[in-house]
């Protein structure tokens, strides 16, 4: 009596578990709802972002969308996890350096075939650039540019009596560090200025470095042998001493700005306690908008040229995962989402390029006021960075470069002995990614 | 005079003690009532110059945080009431039965104290999915319970132990069955431990951030500290103020159980992690 | 009936009891953590397939130089909080259990790091450390104790000893309780035939506190070491391991490995090793200290 109750028991538990641990096979339904994560944070873009979604779902009731509000901080947790258990959303918002990687992966859906050709007509060459694999297909479409640029304090120049450059003339390296030296104030000559010509956020380092250095002529990688790999020449160390000396011998970009992320620059520059910020995103004129008070004029200067004005294409991107059930009607969202008049309402709200070609030609991005137009002339200007779709880029950036970049910047250690580094580290983890 | 001196000194201590401990709070209350403009003027008064509650206008409006605090609530109240349900019976066998299987328990208690969870997610998100559990609150509380069982049990069988084994054989010569002896003659006695598990359960649903941002997929089912983690945005920037305004809503709750329950608290966790 | 057995193998009136416990445990704990484990024996990499490479991970990490970076990190941020947080725990717990006037509302006071979700505790340090606008550079600059603002979480000499002050904030609390609690349950008398004796403070809190305390003592202190080996939210939240690494725990290393790079096979190796490593620790420790089983 009492075995067989013990029996069936036993019996009724391996049923169970069983069932449980049959991997992956229920399938989830998440029924005819088009889910759409998004990484819009701040008020006025995510009041955008719901009144676009709002009109979607008032015409197409059949296929509605479900706004979910993710953030940048941990979106790279949920689509990892998302991607390797199957429940994937049908659109997500994320970056180009990184959609690249999960296409290697097979993660996400070639766009290239869902897209209209009309879409894809007016979407600028740049932008393309930043999503396209080694084998042509597209990861994800891309929507706002993360271009950088330099940002200037308006009273501070007129008081010095320093004129901007124009497009026609733009500012060399020695002359934007001469402008700098002319800002920079040290009253009591104690070595510890008041107010810093400039400041640079390098905390993420690898990033901003490689991007400013497309326009010195400094590369940093090399193709050998149909092989990319990390060699540091006399340009690239030329470049990296530059920006050095102009922190420590000039004393004109603020040191502690060296060890602060872009954004984290921001308030001194609306302090004026430096008057320029160097590669910083064109977003972060939504910051000065927002926070600066009304006395301080600010603009943005032409990009500057030493040997062309050339920066790496990044932007930002709505891309469908392969897993997804709604791959055409996601596409038509986004197509619907990105049209000419709601992805003018983004670009504006976000602070960022739009990637339209009619948009960019459009007299609302053509105006110099807030310095729109650079942004848009920088757009010209967008390359294909030669790291992107590196495999191991990633933790490249982290483990390798920025580390000694900052240790480089921090006067930690010799240019011999930083090439040295650089260049061993960087075969070690490259090589963790050939098979 | 001595003694006056001591107690001078002890009190002195004691406020040193608290300001590290409270004043960040204190910070973030300042915070969260100035307007974005004086937060980023850069300098840091304690007062606001210009007291605003625009920030907790935002919170409560625009995010509508009450959503994800009350599933917070819920998945916490669940987690601690079913996470003492089922360790009363265990952690009483646990004492009164040795065999392998507490060797067994003790190895799991260890290694899933250990074992980094984000490599355990994969998994565990099948399997709730193929019993229908991802996307639910129910499948969240579950986890939590799973999550806080290894310290949990720790403590009760340290109570447990400390209940002496002649008040059960008593029961059982007046003819009680042993689900009477365990809920009728233990759980009051297990009372002080049974309100620190359910405390530490708790505190550890509402606060958990990983399991409940993988887990929920419903913006309606998010719990509190994923919706936190909306008020950051790009390369490590943050609405501070409406941020700060948020951490206060959120840390007040988890003050005031804890108050109430302290006193249960302070006797409840010692007994049972170290009476052998 | 009920009698205490010596070790057997096996007790069906156990397994009922514990039946409740066991169900989720091996559904949703015990299976997920083999996998993990398993993981740790595979070259598995996002986007590829999994395959058993026995030992390779392990033989790899021998020449990984992040790996044992994060490692001796792992170990000195551990030791030092651990060991920060149990003296400032059991001064406090001290200062609680004797009778003043604050006490009451001060045991409520100290616990608000445990209340706030880490996430929160980790933003709120990082707003007070900041550059430009964080409170203890404007203060220590209007001392005129520095002229130039530190940048505290990201610069070589100040990474560690800040996070070690968050850490030490967050953690103490917790510790102070466990202590309190043990404090409470001393008896009175202990105390007064010590008076009778003579003893000063010192030799009250040597010889009568210390060996009272010596069982709570032990088990804070080796929970803390495993809660304080594996942290991550707060320090990721934080610095993100930064700069150059020298914040960077082995739960960090792990995540990044997993997360970032997608190397799953790799960081469950890593998590197979902290395993390992805390496991000994902790039993050399408690060895030494009960000389008797732990559960």
């Amino acid at each position: 009596m009492k075995s067989k109750k013990i029996f069936c028991f036993v019996k009724r538990l391996l049923i169970f578990l069983l069932s449980v641990f049959a991997y992956g096979c229920a399938e989830n339904e998440r029924g005819d709802k088009i889910v759409f994560v998004s990484l819009a944070w701040q008020e006025q873009s995510l009041a955008t972002h719901k009144s676009i979604v709002a009109e979607w779902n008032e015409l197409h009731a059949d296929k509605p969308v479900e706004y979910v509000q993710s953030n940048w901080n941990s979106i790279h947790d949920y689509l990892i996890t998302s991607f390797e258990t199957g429940d994937v959303p049908d659109v997500f918002h994320y970056e180009s350096s990184i959609i690249v990687d999960f296409a290697l992966r097979g993660n996400l859906a070639n766009m290239d075939t869902l897209l209209s050709d009309e879409f894809k007509r007016d979407i600028h060459e740049s932008a393309w650039k930043s999503v396209k694999s080694a084998d042509g297909s597209i990861s994800g479409a891309p929507f706002l540019l993360e271009s950088m640029v330099v940002i200037y304090n308006q009273n501070h120049f007129r008081e010095r009596g320093i004129v901007p450059p124009t497009f026609e003339e733009p500012w060399d390296w020695n002359k934007l560090r001469e402008i700098a030296k002319a800002l920079t104030i040290d009253s009591n000559k104690d070595g510890w200025p008041e107010r810093y010509g400039a400041s640079i956020g390098l905390r993420s380092s690898a990033n901003i470095l490689l991007n400013l250095g497309i326009g010195y002529g400094s590369d940093f990688f090399e193709n050998k042998n149909n092989e990319r790999g990390v060699v540091i020449d006399s340009v690239d160390i030329q470049y990296l001493n530059m920006i050095k000396e102009i922190i420590f011998e000039d004393k004109s970009i603020s040191p502690t700005s060296v060890t602060q992320s872009g954004p984290g620059t921001i308030p001194s520059f609306i302090n004026g306690k430096n008057s320029m910020l160097i590669g910083i995103g064109t977003w972060a004129r939504q910051q000065l908008v927002e926070n600066a008070p009304q006395e301080l004029e600010w603009g943005v200067l032409v990009p500057i040229k030493e040997k062309n004005q050339n920066q790496a294409a990044n932007s930002q991107t709505l891309s469908i995962p392969a897993k997804s059930k709604n791959k055409k009607d996601a596409a038509k969202f986004i197509e619907f989402f990105l049209s000419k008049e709601n992805m003018a309402k983004l670009a504006k709200s976000d602070w960022m390029s739009p990637t339209r070609i009619s948009l960019l030609q459009s007299d609302q991005f053509q105006t110099p006021q807030y310095g729109w137009a650079i942004c848009t002339y920088i757009v010209d200007k967008l390359i294909v960075g030669k790291w992107l779709t590196l495999p191991g880029y990633a933790e490249w950036k982290s483990r390798v470069a920025n580390p000694l970049f900052q240790e480089y910047f921090s006067n930690r250690m010799s240019s011999k002995e930083f090439k040295l580094r650089m260049e061993e580290e960087s075969k070690y983890v490259f090589s963790r990614y050939k098979r | 005079m001595k003694n006056l001196f001591f107690g001078a000194s002890k009190n002195i201590l004691l406020i040193l003690y608290l300001l590290f401990l409270a004043f960040p709070l204190l910070w973030v209350l300042s915070l969260s009532f100035k307007s974005s403009m004086e937060i980023y003027s850069g300098i840091p008064n304690l007062i606001p110059l210009a007291p605003t509650t625009q920030n907790y206008y935002s919170v409560f409006f625009d995010q509508n945080i009450l959503k994800s605090m009350s599933n917070s609530f819920i998945v916490g109240i669940i987690s601690s009431i079913g996470v003492v349900l089922i360790s009363i019976p265990a952690s009483y066998s646990l004492v009164r039965y040795k065999t392998y299987l507490n060797k067994g328990i003790l190895g799991w208690i260890l290694v899933s104290q250990i074992f980094p969870v984000i490599l355990i997610m994969v998994p565990l998100y099948m399997i709730l999915r193929n019993l229908g559990l991802t996307d639910s609150l129910y499948g969240l509380s579950i986890v939590y319970i799973v999550w806080t069982l290894p310290f949990v049990l720790w403590m009760m069988q340290g109570y447990v132990k400390a209940i002496p084994i002649e008040l059960e054989e008593a029961a059982l010569i007046d003819g009680a069955s042993r689900r009477q002896v365990i809920f009728k003659v233990i759980m009051p006695l297990l009372l002080p431990g049974i309100a620190a598990s359910a405390l530490f359960a708790f505190i550890t649903a509402w606060n958990e951030f990983f399991f409940a941002l993988v887990l929920m997929k419903s913006q309606d089912l998010i719990t509190l500290p994923v919706d936190l983690a909306r008020f950051t945005g790009m390369e490590g920037q943050a609405r501070t103020g409406p941020l700060a305004a948020a951490s206060i809503i959120a840390t007040i709750p988890s003050l005031i159980i804890f108050s109430i329950i302290q006193k249960w608290f302070t006797s409840g966790l010692v007994s049972g992690a170290v009476k052998e | 009936m009920i009698q205490k057995k010596s070790y057997s193998s096996f007790d069906i009136n156990q397994l009922k009891l514990l039946i409740p416990v066991l169900i989720p445990v091996i559904v949703l704990s015990v299976f997920p953590l083999i996998r993990g484990i398993y993981l740790g024996f595979t070259d598995y990499r996002l986007g590829s397939p999994i395959q058993f490479n026995g030992f390779d991970n392990y033989v790899n990490m021998l020449n990984d130089i992040y790996f044992w970076k994060s490692f001796q990190v792992g170990f000195l941020w551990t030791f030092i909080v651990t060991f920060l947080q149990i003296i400032l725990g059991l001064g406090l717990a001290v200062l609680l259990n004797s009778k003043m006037r604050l006490t009451k509302l001060s045991r409520v006071i100290i616990l608000i790091p445990w209340a706030m979700p880490p996430i929160i505790r980790g933003i709120m340090w990082k707003l007070m450390y900041d550059v430009d606008s964080g409170v203890f550079n404007y203060l220590l600059i209007d001392m005129g104790i520095i002229n130039q603002p530190i940048n505290w979480l990201n610069s070589f000499e100040w990474a560690i000893p800040s996070i070690i002050v968050v850490g030490v904030w967050g953690e103490m609390p917790k510790a102070a309780i466990f202590i309190l609690a043990g404090l409470q349950t001393m008896s009175k008398n202990l105390f007064e035939a010590a008076r009778l004796d003579g003893a000063n403070a010192w030799q009250e809190f040597r010889y009568i506190i210390l060996p009272h305390l010596k069982p709570v003592l032990a088990a804070v202190i080796s929970l803390s070491f495993i809660w304080n080996f594996n942290t991550f939210g707060l320090v990721w939240v934080l610095t993100q391991g930064g700069p150059g690494g020298t914040t960077r725990l082995p739960m960090l290393a792990a995540y990044e490995e997993a997360f970032r790079y997608g190397n799953v096979g790799y960081a469950a190796a890593i998590g197979n090793v902290v395993v390992i490593a805390v496991s000994v620790a902790l039993y050399f420790y408690l060895r030494h200290q009960f000389k008797q089983r732990l559960v």
